[in-house]
């Protein structure tokens, strides 16, 4: 994996994983310069998981599969770190451990607060029900128009997120880069068939 | 247990007797119970040790079966794919506020908005681009959206969506056509197109041919949507047009087809490569055999483009025509409207008004049949008889021009009477200009004849009339059309269809009059496309002036059939439409003449 202790680069990646109707998974990783214009692009053959892993791996296969599988097998490709990685998909964030570079998911809700109204429950409702095992417990924050979020373990991240991304998150749509990773996902299946 | 009764308590207050004096009396009561043990002998049991038994198992049994399951990490393979940093489309330093802003910044609800666009036109790799590395090139560039929206590129207004498939269309593609209906701004989608792929560095030198009439346009339009291009109009002598083919740096080239013939030696120059030839109003070269197609095939380029609202004119064959200009020999004369729909579907994009602006505000037609002045019809009767005569009286020896020639004399008088100047046309037409006039608007009437133009212009001035046909110098003709444009004293412009039905925005004008009908239906549209076009901002009023019982009708009832027939087809084939002018066999029909024996020879 390319060491990103520096980082003087602007460079930003993108992170995605599709899941196909056959439960197959694609990860896909593009890197844009600042002004949006593609330099690499690396995305894996499909990885399926067993039924033995499906069942022992439970909540946490899909972490283990997104972050420490695909999104290492990717970021291992990278000639050069980016700055930053966002990903759309919350179980990509158990990359995280393995990279020096903050990895942000775009696109998280605000977390399910416990505020006092909270805690007197109907018993006609629906009550909260507690996050997966495997999920990962997460630091959000806002930049500009965007929610964002990083691994609690990790939470001086959000401060070198704030520091780095402030100044585009106005211009930058954050979202846009991931339809280019699943369109070039689908183009790559087809090229293959 | 004993209980003791104090006899004082009934006693009332008063006569309580004193401590010293009271009579203590004590009475007893046994309350006590008694319990008998009867002997059962548990107690003695209970005292008694418990007897413990030992019974011996063997535990040499069978270890239970296990399973292992090995969970091996899964097989990840990565293909990767690097690609050339291409240059900012614009220094971040020279980043400037553009029209296309989303409003004003300045307040925090502005500055959170998120930079988002309901649709994203990517550009899609052409089906001719084989190598994966090559098309996702193209699947990873950013939307088209997202650039204007991010000013990384100034554009002066936000594009259509279907301007953005347009520029999307063109962009990755070698060969294309573009033949979208007029007024749908396909200049400004080739514009665009040329700047980003100038930016991309993909292209350095671009050739762009068009009509002499048009040149002022595109260099006008460069200037909107392209401002920072360097652009040079091909002009003067030929010392400094051998220099501006040659020697001058720059980006963009315009060249007009006339004097594209004259400067032959220096254009095919296998030395002067460009990365990208345009065409503009493409259907010039339909004609394969003409000088003009030989010349701009003969020219070294690496990508090539059509544009013309006409792909097809009068046969499917003009096509091929335009075609071989892409890729000689890709078409070939002759073949069948589907089979040619599906080999050029890839390379051609071509939408209509009704397809793509459907809020745009309507174009209403109006019929104006007149009747005959009684000195046309004198006259017109007269000619039409001894006209047919002449023709019967020519036997095998009548051609398509001779019938032309009648047709044309007859359209005239259909027009203004010869000898009297009477016109049904002209008096409909002042009656309907006083109320455009009285209304502030203005209107532009195409004729096929300059002299019928300038008749009119002596009938019309005091509407402030203004004139666009080829005898205006084309110098002159930009100001002709700023005039018309800024002088609210200007109501009319006489056009040509020849010089003034391509190229020319005219939006402004509520009204158009076509005096009389053009041969083919497509050209009588891109001349009511000069109104009715992208930026109008009510509905176009288009009268067509027909004369009943004359040759106008008939041609106009012709013409109205194969339109029709033109729809269906091109409906049908999603591309090329039918022949849409007239054949020899509807021409010499007109005046019930049957086209001689044997092959016909053709008009010049």
């Amino acid at each position: 994996m390319p060491d990103t202790t520096n980082h003087a680069t602007s460079n930003l990646g993108f992170l995605t994983v599709c899941e196909q109707e056959d439960q197959s998974l694609f990860g896909g990783l593009l890197v844009l310069n600042i002004s949006g214009r593609p330099l690499e692009f690396h995305c894996t053959a499909p990885v399926r998981p067993n039924r033995a892993q499906e069942i022992l791996y439970g909540p946490t296969l899909r972490p283990y599969l997104y972050g420490e599988q695909i999104g290492r097998a990717l970021m291992e490709r990278l000639s050069a770190a980016p700055a930053l990685v966002f990903t759309d998909v919350e179980p990509a964030l158990a990359l995280r451990p393995l990279t020096k570079v903050p990895v942000v998911y775009v696109g998280a809700e605000s977390e399910p607060n416990a505020s006092s109204s909270d805690l007197t429950a109907r018993i006609d409702a629906p009550h909260p029900t507690p996050a997966p095992s495997g999920s990962m417990r997460l630091q959000r924050f806002r930049l500009g128009p965007w929610q964002l979020a990083v691994p609690q373990a990790h939470a001086g991240d959000e401060s070198h997120v704030v520091s780095h991304w402030q100044s585009h998150a106005d211009d930058f749509d954050l979202s846009e880069p991931f339809g280019r990773i699943r369109e070039a996902i689908e183009e790559a299946r087809r090229a293959a068939r | 247990m004993q209980y003791q009764h104090h006899p004082w308590e009934d006693w009332p207050d008063s006569e309580l007797p004193t401590r010293d004096a009271l009579p203590i009396e004590v009475e007893s009561v046994d309350l006590s119970l008694s319990a008998s043990i009867f002997a059962t002998g548990w107690a003695t049991l209970l005292n008694r040790a418990p007897k413990i038994g030992i019974k011996r198992a063997s535990i040499d049994a069978a270890l239970p079966g296990t399973v292992s399951v090995r969970l091996r990490r899964p097989k990840v393979t990565v293909r990767s794919f690097t690609f050339p940093e291409s240059p900012s489309w614009m220094p971040q330093a020279d980043r400037k506020a553009s029209p296309t802003n989303r409003g004003p910044s300045s307040g925090p609800e502005a500055k959170h908005e998120k930079p988002t666009h309901e649709k994203a036109t990517r550009i899609a790799p052409p089906g001719d681009v084989i190598k994966l590395q090559d098309r996702l090139y193209y699947v990873l560039q950013p939307s088209l959206e997202s650039l204007v929206s991010s000013n990384e590129l100034a554009f002066p207004f936000e594009p259509f969506p279907y301007q953005f498939e347009g520029i999307a269309f063109l962009y990755p593609r070698y060969s294309a056509v573009l033949a979208d209906e007029m007024g749908l701004g396909k200049t400004m989608q080739a514009i665009s197109t040329i700047r980003l792929l100038l930016y991309a560095g993909e292209v350095r030198k671009v050739l762009l041919i068009c009509p002499k009439p048009l040149v002022s346009n595109w260099r006008r339009e460069f200037g909107l949507w392209a401002p920072e291009i360097p652009v040079a109009i091909i002009e003067g002598d030929r010392a400094k047009r051998q220099w501006q083919w040659t020697d001058l740096d720059v980006a963009v080239r315009i060249a007009n087809y006339e004097l594209l013939m004259r400067d032959r030696d220096l254009v095919v120059d296998p030395q002067g490569h460009f990365d990208l030839v345009v065409l503009d109003e493409a259907q010039r070269i339909k004609n394969r055999s003409s000088t003009t197609s030989q010349v701009v095939r003969a020219i070294p380029r690496t990508r090539n483009w059509a544009m013309t609202g006409t792909p097809v004119e009068n046969s499917p064959d003009d096509l091929v025509g335009i075609f071989d200009f892409l890729s000689q020999g890709y078409l070939s004369p002759g073949m069948k409207p589907r089979a040619m729909a599906k080999a050029t579907r890839e390379y051609i994009l071509r939408r209509t008004k009704d397809m793509v602006l459907t809020d745009m505000p309507p174009k209403l037609f109006r019929d104006a049949e007149l009747e005959l002045s009684p000195e046309q019809y004198a006259t017109y009767q007269t000619a039409e008889n001894d006209g047919i005569l002449r023709l019967e009286d020519m036997g095998e020896g009548i051609t398509i021009q001779h019938v032309f020639e009648l047709v044309l004399r007859l359209k005239q008088i259909c027009n203004f009477d010869p000898a009297t100047g009477a016109s049904c046309k002209l008096e409909r037409l002042e009656a309907d200009l006083e109320e455009v006039a009285a209304s502030g608007q203005k209107a532009i009437i195409f004729s096929q004849w300059v002299h019928s133009l300038e008749r009119l212009r002596d009938s019309l001035r005091r509407f402030g009339t203004l004139e666009y046909h080829g005898k205006i110098p084309s110098k002159q003709r930009e100001s002709v059309i700023d005039r018309f444009k800024n002088d609210a004293s200007k109501h009319v412009i006489l056009m040509s269809y020849g010089a003034g039905s391509v190229g020319l925005n005219l939006q402004f004008c509520r009204y158009v009059f076509l005096f009389d009908r053009w041969w083919n239906p497509a050209i009588e549209d891109q001349a009511i496309n000069r109104a009715h076009r992208i930026g109008v901002v009510g509905s176009v009023t288009v009268t067509r002036m027909l004369t009943l019982g004359t040759i106008e009708e008939r041609i106009n009832q012709i013409l109205q059939e194969k339109r029709e027939l033109f729809d269906a087809i091109f409906s049908e084939t999603g591309s090329t439409p039918s022949n849409a002018g007239l054949t020899q066999d509807e021409i010499f029909g007109l005046f019930n003449l049957r086209t001689p024996q044997g092959p016909i020879k053709k008009a010049s």
